[in-house]
C-alpha cells in the first residue's frame, strides 16, 4: 500500500501533521510529524504535502543499518539508530524530518492515519 | 419519479430524512420545480438558501430529473 | 496546565522589558481564552481616560483553550485593546496558524504595553523572545512584508503584520496573517501601529499537554468521519462564504451602493460561483479545519499587475463589492488585495468607501477633494485612488480615516443618516431594514456593528421579519453563543453549518483540560464578558447606555426602494420597543445600564462597584431581576 498525494487538493490544514504526531508520539505537536506541508505564498499559492516516497536511499546510507524495509515501508529501529543524521542529509526529497525532542529522525511508516483525517482528497491510499 | 433531498442543520428536522441520516427519498411528478417539491414537503422557502446538485448551485426554480441528489441549504453567516 | 501553553508574557515596548509569569489556572478557567482574557485584562488595566492610540492603551494577543489542540478547527487567536474606532472595548479574532504556533511556543497571552521609540517586531522562537528592529520593514505592505519575513526568518515562522494604514493610525486598520487572514475589526492594526510594532513572528516546537489524548483523538476523528458526508460539506468546501451572495440578494439584505438598496443589480458577476469559475487558485484552510472556507484567488485586470489574495469572502464581496457598486469579481478581488496589503479591514474599508461614493454622488465630496480623480460607483481605479489616500491619510483620506461616523461628524451635511455604523464601527454586509433582529444585534453590540456577535437573519425569518416582538431574547442568546467561539477559539462554522453541537465542543474542552465544565458554565462566562465590556464602554464614554445604542437613520426611516425587501424599514417605534425588551431581558435598567443584581450573579461585583462610583449603575428592579434571564440558554424561537 502507498499514499497518493494530490497536492492541488491540499488546503494546508495540517490535520495530517497533528494525527501523525499523535499516532507516533502520543503528543499534540505537529512539528513531530512525518509529513509536512510546504506553502508557497503569495505566488503561486500552492500547498505541497511532503512525506516519504519509499525510495530506500536512507537505508543504503545508514552506517549502522538501523533502517530496514518492513512490509511496504522503510522504518527506523530506535534501538540501533545513533541519531547521526546521515539519512536526513541523503534523503533526495527532504522528507526525513528532525525534531529536537525526538530520539531519531522522523519518517513515514505508512500507518495511513493521515489519509483518514484528510478531507480534501490530497492524501489517499492506493494499493 | 424519484429524487433525493439532503440537508443538515435546521432544515434537517423539517426534511425528516428516511434513507440515511441526511437524506430523504421523495416521489414527485416529472417536471415539478424544486419550489413545488419543497412546498409539498411543507418546508418554508425562506429557510432554503439554494440547492446544490451535482456540484453546481441551482436556484429553487430548478426542475430535477430522475435520481437527482439535491442538497438544500439554509442561510448562514459569513466570517 | 492541560490545554494551555502555561506562560503569559508582558512586553514593555518603551523599555524593552520582557516579563514572563505562569498562566494562573483560575484565570484560564474563569475566562477561557482570547476574548475573555482580553476583556478582563483590558478592563482591569487600562485607565479610563487612556487615548486608544496613546501609550496607556495596551494591545493583547491571546489564543484560547482550544487553539492548537486536536479540537475541530482550533485555529483562532484574539487581539484586543481599546478601539480607536469606538473608544470602547475591542476584540478581533482570526484564524490561520498563528494561534497554534503561539501555544506550541508555550504562551497563552502576550501583552504589549507603552510605545516603542523605534519600529520593532516581536520575535518568538520557543523560549527566545526578542524585540528586533523593524526599521527596514516600516512602510511595507502587509502581504509584501509577510513574504519578506518568511524569506528572512524561515518558512516555518508564523507571521502577523500591519500595513501602512496601521502605521498611520487609520481607525479601521487590521492585523494580517497567513497571506489573507485578518484580525480585521475594531482597529486593532491602528493600535499596533501606534505602538510602533510592525510585526509578530512566532515559531513553536513544544508539545501541548492535554488531559485525555486518546478520548480527544477519538472524538475528533469521529466528528471528522461523520461530517465528511454532511450534505453541506461540499458546497462549503467549494465556494466558502461567497456562496451566500445570491441568497442575500434574493432575500433583500445585500448592501448595494452604500445600503441605498438591498438588491444589487449585477450581483451574479460577484457571486461565489463566479469566484470559483474565474479566479480561484486554491482552497485554503485554517489550522485543523476540514471545511476550508478560504478561497485563494488571482485577480486579473487589464492594465494592472495580477494580484493574489485570499478571498474575496462574503463580507468583502458585500462591502467592497455591492456597497461600492462593483459587478466584476476581478475588481472585488483586486479591491480585497488593496485593503489587505495596505492593512485595512475590507469590511469597514468597503463600507467607508461606499459611504464616500454616496457623498461624491451627492456632491458633498468633489474632484477637488480627490486630487482630481472621481469616485464613481463600481470604478476600481477610483476605488484604488481613494483607498490609497485613506491609507496615507492625505486630503479627504484623512477625513475618511476615522470611519463613517468620524467622517460624517467632520463632513456634516446630514451624512450621518447614511453612515452605516453603530458606536463608530461599520455594519457587516447585511442591510437590516427587513431584518429587525439584525439591526438590534448591530446596535446593542459591545464593539459596534459586527455580525460575529449576533447574526440573526435566519431568526428574523423564523420569527417574522417585520415584527419587533420576540427579537430581543434571540439576539441575547446569539450574543452569548456566537462570541463564545471567539473565547474558546475554535471556528464557529462547524457548529453553524455541519451540525457539530456546542455540547460537543464543550466535551472537547473537558478532554483537553480535565475541567468538569458544562455548556451552561460557558454561556455564563460569555454573559459575564458581555456585561464586563458593556460596563467598560459606559465607564469610558459616560451614560446612559441607551444613548449609544442608536441606529443609522436610513435603516429606521427610509424604505428600501427596490428588490425583494422593497417598502420595508424598521421604524423608530419598533426599534425602541426592541431596545426596551432587550434591556429587560438582559436584566439591565431602562437606560441600558447593567444592574448590580446581574453583575453579582455573574460573579463580577467589583464591576458594579465601579459603575456605582461613576454613577452609571442601573436602577435596581423592584421585584429582583426579571425571570426571563433564567431562559437565556436557548430561546424557543431558535
Ligand atoms: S490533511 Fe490533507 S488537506 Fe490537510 S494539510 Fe494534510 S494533506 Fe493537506
Ligand atoms: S502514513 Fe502515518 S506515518 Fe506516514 S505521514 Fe501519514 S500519519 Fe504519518
Ligand atoms: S471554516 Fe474557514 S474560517 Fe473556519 S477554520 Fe475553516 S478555513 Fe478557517
Amino acid at each position: 500500500m502507498k499514499i497518493r498525494v494530490a497536492k492541488e487538493n491540499c488546503t494546508g490544514c495540517k490535520l495530517c501533521m497533528q494525527i501523525c504526531a499523535i499516532q507516533h508520539y502520543d503528543e499534540i505537536n505537529p512539528k513531530k510529524a512525518a509529513i509536512h506541508i510546504d506553502a508557497e505564498f503569495p505566488d503561486p499559492g500552492v500547498y505541497t504535502p511532503k512525506l516519504c516516497v519509499q525510495c530506500g536511499k536512507c537505508m543504503e546510507a545508514c552506517p549502522v543499518n538501523a533502517i530496514s524495509l518492513v512490509g511496504d515501508a522503510y522504518v527506523i529501529d530506535p534501538e540501533t539508530c545513533t541519531d547521526c543524521g546521515i539519512c536526513v542529509e541523503v534523503c533526495p526529497f527532504g522528507v526525513m524530518f528532525v525534531h529536537a525532542d525526538a530520539p531519531t529522525p522522523i519518517m513515514c511508516d505508512l500507518c495511513m492515519k493521515c489519509t483518514e483525517v484528510c478531507n480534501t482528497g490530497a492524501l489517499t491510499v492506493v494499493e | 419519479m424519484i429524487v433525493y433531498l439532503r440537508s443538515g442543520g435546521k432544515l434537517h428536522e423539517l426534511l425528516k430524512p428516511d434513507v440515511d441520516q441526511y437524506t430523504r427519498r421523495v416521489e414527485t411528478d416529472e417536471g415539478a420545480t424544486l419550489v413545488e417539491i419543497l412546498g409539498e414537503l411543507g418546508i418554508p422557502l425562506a429557510m432554503v438558501a439554494f440547492a446544490f446538485v451535482a456540484g453546481k448551485v441551482q436556484k429553487l426554480g430548478y426542475v430535477p430529473s430522475e435520481g437527482d441528489v439535491i442538497t438544500i441549504q439554509s442561510p448562514v453567516a459569513g466570517g | 496546565m492541560n490545554g494551555f501553553g502555561g506562560t503569559i508574557v508582558r512586553i514593555n515596548l518603551e523599555t524593552g522589558g520582557i516579563k514572563r509569569t505562569p498562566t494562573p489556572e483560575k484565570f484560564a478557567r474563569e475566562w477561557m481564552g482570547a476574548r475573555g482574557f482580553v476583556a478582563k485584562t483590558i478592563y482591569d488595566e487600562v485607565p479610563r481616560d487612556a487615548d486608544p492610540l496613546g501609550p496607556e492603551n495596551i494591545l493583547i494577543m491571546a489564543p484560547g483553550v482550544l487553539t492548537g489542540t486536536f479540537a475541530p478547527a482550533g485555529s483562532k487567536i484574539g487581539f484586543g485593546c481599546i478601539s480607536p474606532a469606538t473608544n470602547g472595548h475591542a476584540d478581533s479574532n482570526m484564524g490561520g496558524h498563528l494561534g497554534a504556533e503561539m501555544k506550541y511556543a508555550g504562551y497563552d497571552m502576550v501583552v504589549f504595553e507603552r510605545i516603542s521609540p523605534e519600529p520593532v517586531y516581536l520575535y518568538i522562537d520557543d523560549d527566545t523572545i526578542e524585540l528586533r528592529s523593524a526599521s527596514d520593514y516600516w512602510g511595507m505592505g502587509s502581504l509584501d512584508l509577510e513574504k519578506r519575513m518568511k524569506d528572512d526568518l524561515g518558512e516555518d515562522f508564523q507571521i502577523a503584520t500591519i500595513g501602512p494604514a496601521g502605521e498611520n493610525g487609520v481607525v479601521f486598520s487590521c492585523i494580517t496573517h497567513d497571506f489573507g487572514r485578518q484580525a480585521g475589526r475594531c482597529g486593532v492594526g491602528a493600535v499596533m501601529g501606534s505602538k510602533k510594532l510592525k510585526a509578530i513572528a512566532i515559531r513553536g516546537s513544544k508539545s501541548l499537554p492535554v488531559h485525555d489524548l486518546p478520548t480527544l483523538t477519538k472524538s475528533t476523528c469521529d466528528i471528522i468521519q461523520r461530517t465528511k458526508t454532511h450534505p453541506l460539506m461540499e458546497p462549503w468546501q467549494k465556494y466558502g462564504t461567497a456562496l451566500f451572495v445570491g441568497w442575500s440578494n434574493d432575500h433583500g439584505c445585500f448592501p448595494s451602493r452604500n445600503f441605498q438598496t438591498t438588491y444589487h443589480e449585477g450581483w451574479e458577476g460577484i457571486s461565489g460561483e463566479k469566484l470559483a469559475e474565474e479566479i480561484l487558485v486554491t482552497h485554503k484552510a485554517c489550522f485543523g479545519c476540514w471545511i476550508n472556507c478560504g478561497k485563494y484567488s488571482r485577480a486579473h485586470i487589464p492594465g494592472k499587475p495580477d494580484v493574489y489574495v485570499e478571498g474575496p469572502e462574503y463580507e468583502t464581496i458585500a462591502l467592497c463589492g455591492g456597497s461600492c457598486g462593483m459587478t466584476n469579481i476581478h475588481d472585488v478581488a483586486y479591491a480585497n488585495y488593496l485593503c489587505d496589503n495596505l492593512g485595512l479591514d475590507t469590511m469597514s474599508g468597503g463600507n467607508t468607501i461606499g459611504f464616500a461614493m454616496e457623498c461624491y454622488e451627492k456632491g458633498i465630496i468633489t474632484k477637488d477633494d480627490l486630487e482630481g480623480h472621481e469616485l464613481r460607483w463600481g470604478n476600481i481605479d477610483d476605488f484604488e485612488n481613494i483607498i490609497r489616500m485613506i491609507a496615507d491619510r492625505r486630503g479627504i483620506g484623512e477625513v475618511l480615516s476615522y470611519g463613517t461616523k468620524g467622517a460624517a461628524e467632520r463632513l456634516g451635511q446630514g451624512t450621518l443618516a447614511f453612515a452605516h455604523q453603530a458606536k463608530g464601527m461599520e455594519f457587516s454586509g447585511y442591510d437590516t431594514r427587513w431584518y429587525s433582529a439584525q439591526l438590534l444585534s448591530y446596535c446593542t453590540s459591545d464593539i459596534g456593528a459586527h455580525h460575529n456577535r449576533s447574526w440573526a437573519i435566519t431568526a428574523d425569518i423564523q420569527i417574522g421579519q417585520d415584527t419587533p416582538e420576540g427579537k430581543a431574547e434571540v439576539v441575547i442568546y446569539l450574543q452569548h453563543i456566537r462570541p463564545l467561539f471567539d473565547t474558546w477559539c475554535c471556528c464557529r462554522l462547524f457548529w453553524g453549518e455541519v451540525d457539530v453541537t456546542a455540547e460537543e465542543h464543550v466535551d472537547t474542552i473537558r478532554y483537553i483540560t480535565g475541567w468538569d465544565v458544562t455548556l451552561e458554565e460557558c454561556m455564563k462566562i460569555s454573559e459575564k464578558i458581555w456585561n464586563l465590556t458593556r460596563s467598560h464602554y459606559l465607564e469610558r464614554n459616560g451614560g446612559p447606555g441607551r444613548r449609544f445604542d442608536v441606529a443609522p437613520a436610513r435603516q429606521l426611516e427610509e424604505k428600501v426602494p427596490s428588490g425583494p425587501a422593497e417598502g420595508h424599514r424598521v421604524g423608530i417605534e419598533n426599534f425602541e420597543y426592541m431596545l426596551d425588551d432587550y434591556y429587560y431581558n438582559r436584566g439591565w435598567d431602562k437606560n441600558g445600564n447593567p444592574t448590580r443584581e446581574v453583575l453579582e450573579i455573574l460573579g463580577i461585583p467589583y464591576v458594579a462597584d465601579n459603575l456605582e462610583k461613576a454613577g452609571l449603575l442601573g436602577e435596581p428592579f423592584e421585584d429582583g431581576v426579571p425571570e426571563v434571564r433564567g431562559r437565556r440558554l436557548k430561546p424557543k424561537a431558535m
